[in-house]
């Protein structure tokens, strides 16, 4: 096959040679890439309530914070929601939250649920912030915990995890357009590489189709959180949900365009994760209609 | 260039607009939408104002209004969806034909979300929540900013498009788009993360889908993309990047630099690929079943809108195109 420029095409994804293509193309500076590889497969929890929404889109926090609790005691494998907590952060943590601003924002009761959940933890009230924003944001911090909400994007495919540090560039259009598949390497910025403790999607009323403003006839009650330690694979979940919403809406498929090329070069290029569903322990609890995994 | 003064109300129903509007411009459009700026952008965007609709017992309600430099700009911004509900303010006015190769529609709703293109105004209004009387009330909106609006037809460069090819492909009505940027391409039909067809303003595209039923369940659908450039050597330019990146191993079928333009077809993983290079137009049609499709869709009457370069190089020609329509019809 003659491909030396490096120019990713549909040719490519129907080919099964992104990841190829995406290796010569993406070059940039070594740091920016990684060497570590993930061991094992990657943990996704799936939480969903049918009642944590009413019909106008009120949210009941007590049983969202009931669901936040399963979901990280769930991931860390403790036996109750403060063990859990103090197994990923300490008080000596500054910990920041990074929710999403645009398109589909991550509901602010998830970003209060989270941090009365820490607080209840012991972790002190000044400990915490909110750290979407520029890269002073991150460095401020020693823990981040990314809140993005579950969304499709027009130039990203799906905008939802991996996009959540963009801000952290201190230049997102840098990401835009051709170079979407480089979001990974936000994650691998030296004052962001390592403090990633927990991936929290707000999956309560997600958003399937692209924008690229937010459009109502492409949201739905999905009444869900979705969590991991992997990034990528958080995101391939997110993904496949996206997906399977799209072909239900339609009644055939209705493939994301573009696609989403960030997902594959974080797990081939910047090694952030996995994002085959084979590598992908899922494990879901309560409303299992319309799960669409 | 329309007028651009829109006259809106204070208070409507239950819900008030501040004084003035926040006016958003190239400059700071993605202070205000994020990455959602570059669709503006990818059309001839002038300004955008902003109405907060708020009230006390109801829901926000947001309201849009995009000035564009031209009706086909706003045209193509509704166009990258024709789903939704329907509107018709005024019966008088709204007078697309049904035989028109777009659906017959100036305004769209659904799910607390108007869109309506009115001239060069591109317009949404949209509710926080979808109830009965926020609709009302973004009916209402809608129809007092369109009255006494002039409203516009279709880009010229639609007629490209037959309704149906010889001999069972039909044209889809609501998969028809039209565009400048190769941002917009992608999200419509992702080519590559390049922009191998060297779109930008000065280019103008319709993205087209075409369909035939086979059975009850089963159809084939193929994707046509028409381009103008500003002039032959663009057009030959990207023709040539297109080739280079999309077909890298067909290096032998490059095409002929001929002064009659030049048609191929490669069978590649997704099917037949047919692209014409003409005068200052690209036509190309993806994921053929067979090459006899390539060539009915490459070679339909109606392109000799876009091959036949009246603007340019030819102006006897129109009357040209006019008979091969007629003919058609």
């Amino acid at each position: 096959m003659q491909k030396k420029q490096g120019i990713l095409t549909r040719r490519d994804f129907i080919r099964g040679t992104v990841g190829t293509t995406l290796g010569v193309s993406l070059m940039g500076p070594k740091w920016l890439h990684s060497n570590e590889k993930k061991a094992g497969p990657s943990l996704v929890i799936i939480v969903r309530d049918q009642n944590v929404m009413d019909a106008n889109r009120n949210i009941n926090t007590g049983i969202l914070k009931k669901m936040l609790d399963q979901t990280v005691i769930t991931l860390t494998g403790k036996e109750n929601i403060k063990d859990a907590w103090l197994s990923l952060l300490s008080p000596k943590d500054t910990i920041g939250l990074v929710p999403t601003p645009h398109l589909n924002p991550t509901h602010t009761e998830v970003v209060e649920v989270v941090q009365n959940s820490l607080m209840a933890a012991g972790i002190p009230q000044e400990k915490i912030r909110e750290a979407q924003g520029g890269p002073d944001k991150p460095k401020a911090c020693t823990a981040l915990i990314p809140l993005p909400g579950l969304k499709a994007h027009w130039l990203t495919g799906i905008g939802t995890v991996l996009k959540n540090y963009i801000l952290y560039s201190g230049n997102p259009r840098n990401y835009h357009g051709e170079n979407n598949a480089k979001l990974g390497e936000t994650w691998n910025l030296p004052f962001v590489k390592g403090k990633t403790k927990l991936i929290l999607v707000d999956a309560l009323y997600p958003l399937c189709d692209k924008g690229p403003q937010p459009d109502p006839r492409y949201k739905w009650a999905y009444n869900g959180l979705i969590a991991g330690f992997d990034p990528v694979a958080v995101e391939a979940v997110c993904l496949k949900i996206i997906t399977e919403k799209r072909k239900a809406l339609k009644g055939e498929p209705w493939p994301l365009s573009p696609p989403p090329l960030c997902v594959e070069a974080a797990e081939k290029v910047y090694k952030l994760g996995t994002s085959r569903m084979e590598n992908i322990t899922i494990k879901h609890f309560g409303w299992e209609k319309d799960l669409l995994i | 260039m329309e007028e651009n003064k829109i006259n809106l109300p204070k208070n409507i129903s239950a819900w008030t607009r501040p004084d003035s509007p926040r006016l958003i411009t190239s400059k700071n459009i993605f202070d205000y939408m994020n990455g959602a700026g570059e669709l503006y952008l990818g059309y001839h965007f002038n300004s955008l104002e902003v109405y907060e609709y708020k009230s006390k017992d109801e829901n926000d309600i947001l309201l849009e209004l995009y000035f564009m430099e031209s009706s086909d700009d706003s045209f193509g911004l509704l166009s990258l969806d024709w789903e939704g509900e329907t509107v018709v303010f005024d019966r008088s006015t709204n007078k697309i034909s049904n035989s028109s190769i777009v659906p017959p529609v100036r305004a769209l709703y659904g799910k607390g979300l108007l869109r309506i293109w009115s001239g060069n105004l591109y317009v949404r209004i949209m509710a926080v929540r979808d109830t009965s009387t926020a609709k009302d009330v973004i009916l209402q909106l809608g129809k007092m900013i369109t009255t006494n609006r002039q409203d516009a037809s279709p880009p010229e460069m639609l007629n490209v498009l037959s309704p149906s090819v010889a001999p069972n492909w039909k044209l889809r009505k609501d998969r028809v788009s039209y565009f400048h940027s190769h941002l917009i391409l992608n999200s419509l039909y992702y080519l590559s993360h390049k922009n191998i067809l060297r779109l930008n303003h000065s280019t103008e595209a319709v993205f087209a889908s075409y369909e035939r039923i086979l059975n009850s369940k089963d159809r084939d659908r193929i994707h046509f993309l028409a381009i103008k450039y500003p002039d032959t050597e663009k057009a030959k330019q990207a023709i040539d990047s297109f080739h280079n990146a999309y077909l890298p191993e067909y290096k032998q079928n490059k095409p002929l630099d001929s002064p009659d333009g030049s048609t191929k077809f490669f069978k590649i993983e997704d099917g037949w690929l047919g692209y014409r290079q003409q005068n200052r137009s690209i036509a190309v049609v993806f994921e053929c079943p067979d090459m006899e499709s390539a060539q009915a869709i490459i070679n339909q009457p109606r392109l000799q809108y876009l091959f036949v370069d009246f603007n340019v190089h030819n102006p006897e020609a129109k009357g040209d195109v006019k008979e091969i329509n007629d003919k058609e019809d």
